[in-house]
């Protein structure tokens, strides 16, 4: 009777950041980024992307607890450059990964199709 | 200001494609991109299903909840999924799910009136949008049995029972509920690398290659049929000043043993274990143990290579495979941009950058 939406696990509510960034009070360049409703899916993938860079010291990510719908995503790296300048990167390269994913398939796709 | 990129360009390989199956490989990419693929075909591509029921008259044997279950469940095609709008963030109604943006009606009405069982299925299930219709499983090449296809049975009816009902079907995705996941089933593997020690092969004898070979519990490993085992008198061909008793290693027949004893030359080929299907290979190890156990480790060495996957996805019939793998991508891209930082977020650290630089002493 009192039980929460199916929705809650994947919207957002209102007044509440998708992303919130905290930065570390005791360890330069490192900060500590809550994505609120995802989950492995995208903490993985970032994380995985994050340790392709040089700069990147460390990059690691948790979900909480499987009922609190967001993940804790922490990275540190050197002084060339930032937790949020390595966060932009990977999301960027990430992008341009699935633009060239999306396009390699497409191109087989057509090659396949024309095949039968 | 900006870094190098880190981008990886992966590559597809597209081996099979049928309506609502496809198998492919994916390389030169990770395991978190390949299971993040994975994890969204399975529950964030959007499909349409049936989400609301009114029901007008059930007098049938089963209640309206269990059957408004049944009616969810049933597959509808989906193309139009990916453009529609959640029914919770349209604006063109007031989110009660009727607007042609959202949703999608269905009537059904059936009373049977003769004394046979009649049988109410999706096919009986009247839709007010000709693209949004539930999938058809009849198939075109099977037409040697026939029996009518029916569609999905919802409930059976008898004589004087009728059922009459309007349902809405909504776009939903699959981390919602079940009904709306398009997949049925996606896996992906490791492709494996199989090497085969040939040298330490040999020193098998035939009985121990079979149970070699028959140690795996699916066909990996094989006896090549072009190499059984032959003895006999041949010529030699090449490499005439190797000398007796040596295998000629490089020659056509690396195996064959060379004896100047007697005038001619006995040749004896061995049979060859060769792999079969290299993807047959569950990961279980059992050849490796087979080996370890006849003193022989190192004879087959297996090894996952990390950079390759083949998948294969099928679905529901909701949306093709080909496009269930395309959405996939599309999604997966939208909600990165989602995670993207927001100005406001990159503001305030700016702000609080100063101030920490301030409170340093800097």
């Amino acid at each position: 009777m009192n039980a929460p939406d199916r929705y809650e696990r994947f919207v957002v509510p209102e007044g509440v950041k998708k992303v919130s960034y905290e930065r570390d009070t005791k360890i330069m360049n490192a900060a500590t980024f809550t994505v609120e409703r995802e989950d492995h899916t995208i903490g993985n993938i970032v994380r995985m992307q994050l340790h392709r860079d040089d700069n990147v010291l460390f990059a690691g990510y948790k979900l909480p607890h499987p009922l609190q719908y967001k993940i804790l995503l922490r990275i540190q790296t050197t002084s060339q450059s930032s937790p949020m300048q390595a966060y932009n990167q990977a999301i960027n390269d990430l992008d341009k990964e699935l633009d060239h994913l999306k396009s390699q398939f497409e191109g087989e796709l057509a090659k396949h199709t024309r095949d039968y | 200001m900006e870094g190098v990129s880190y981008q990886r360009f992966p590559k597809i390989k597209v081996r099979e494609v049928k309506d609502d199956f496809m198998k492919f490989e994916l390389r030169d990419t990770d395991a978190s991109i390949a299971n993040a693929l994975r994890r969204i075909m399975i529950a964030e591509v959007p499909t349409i299903a049936i989400d609301l029921v009114e029901i007008e008259v059930n007098s049938s044997v089963l209640n309206d909840e269990f059957i408004s279950h049944r009616l969810g469940l049933v597959p509808l095609t989906s193309e139009r999924a990916m453009s529609m709008r959640f029914s919770r963030d349209c604006d063109a109604c007031d989110g009660d799910g009727q607007c042609e943006y959202c949703s999608v009606e269905f009537y059904l009405r059936v009373k049977c009136l003769s004394d046979q069982t009649l049988d109410v299925t999706s096919k009986d299930l009247l839709s007010s949008d000709h693209t949004v219709v539930p999938v058809d499983y009849s198939d075109a090449s099977s037409s040697f049995d026939n029996t009518p296809n029916k569609g999905i049975i919802i409930v059976k009816l008898r004589r004087g029972q009728e059922l009459r009902l309007r349902a809405i079907a909504r776009k939903g995705i699959g981390k919602d509920h079940a009904k709306w996941s398009p997949a049925a089933t996606v896996t992906f593997m490791y492709e494996p690398e199989i090497y085969i020690n040939e040298d330490m092969m040999e020193s098998l004898t035939l009985e121990e290659k079979t149970e070699l070979v028959e140690s795996s519990p699916t066909k990996v490993f094989g006896i090549d049929p072009e190499n059984k085992q032959v003895t006999g008198k041949c010529m030699i061909v090449g490499n005439p000043s190797a000398p007796p008793g040596i295998p000629l290693c490089g020659s056509r027949w690396p195996n064959m043993i060379w004896d100047y004893a007697s005038g001619e030359i006995p040749c004896l080929f061995f049979e060859k274990v060769i792999v079969v299907d290299p993807e047959a290979y569950t990961y279980d190890d059992e050849v490796l143990k087979k080996a370890e156990a006849m003193g022989k480790p190192g004879v087959v060495e297996i090894h996952a290579k990390e950079d390759s996957f083949i998948f294969t996805v099928e679905t529901t019939g909701a949306v093709k495979a080909s496009q269930l793998v395309l959405n996939a991508i599309e999604v997966l891209k939208q909600k990165l941009d989602a995670v993207r930082l927001s100005d406001d977020t990159v503001e305030a650290d700016d702000q609080f950058g100063e101030l920490g630089a301030h409170m340093r002493g800097g």
